[in-house]
């Protein structure tokens, strides 16, 4: 894995607390499993970052070798890979999630107006 | 396109005693687009992320040559 890439990606799940790697953007999904994380994550209130890798192959397979998680999306918060919704799910009905959030930002989410 | 029993026969490769629930929602037949729940004593004092690492592990194979495009992975230790 080159090195720049590998710094590219530490800044940018550093720089933002809450990272989607995924096929598309936030405005234009291309898979539904992005959609879907976009979805769970509208729900929270807090900021987040998509990140369409769909055409880089090269850093697609960083991330996986970086993670050892084949698939996308890939969601980093505070800078901690924590895999999909498949276990975004489950930690947030066991509460775990609201935590995890509440320690990334350090505070309740600020109400934020979704103008869709 | 992978029928249930070769998806059950991928994970029970890696792990013999799993209890494997297979369902297909690709919206167009194509049964590539699977729900796959695994239940097995080899999950136990594992995270749950480690728990799912294990099952992409066994259906690396699928994964890799396209007769799985998608899995949506339930993971729970033997009750």
């Amino acid at each position: 894995m080159s090195q720049n890439l590998q710094e590219e990606i530490q800044n940018e799940i550093t720089a933002t607390k809450i990272v989607v790697y995924g096929k598309g953007t936030k405005d234009a999904p291309r898979c539904g499993f992005t959609m879907e994380t976009i979805e769970f994550f509208n729900k929270f209130g807090y900021p987040f970052e998509v990140i369409d890798v769909l055409e880089n192959m090269e850093k697609r397979e960083a991330l996986s070798s970086m993670t050892n998680w084949p698939t996308l999306p890939k969601v980093f918060i505070g800078g901690k890979f924590y895999g999909d919704t498949d276990i975004l799910g489950p930690m947030e009905e066991s509460g775990e999630l609201k935590d995890v959030l509440a320690g990334a930002f350090g505070s309740e989410p600020k109400a934020t107006i979704n103008l869709r | 396109m992978i029928d249930d029993a070769s998806v059950i026969e991928l994970i029970h490769a890696h792990m013999p005693d799993a209890r494997v629930e297979v369902a297909d929602w690709s919206s167009f037949g194509t049964r590539d687009h699977l729900n796959v729940t695994v239940v097995s004593s080899a999950f136990s004092g594992k995270t749950r992320l480690d728990q799912h690492r294990m099952v992409y592990a066994a259906l690396g194979e699928a994964l890799k040559d396209g007769r799985i495009h998608a899995v949506q992975i339930k993971t729970s230790e033997l009750e």
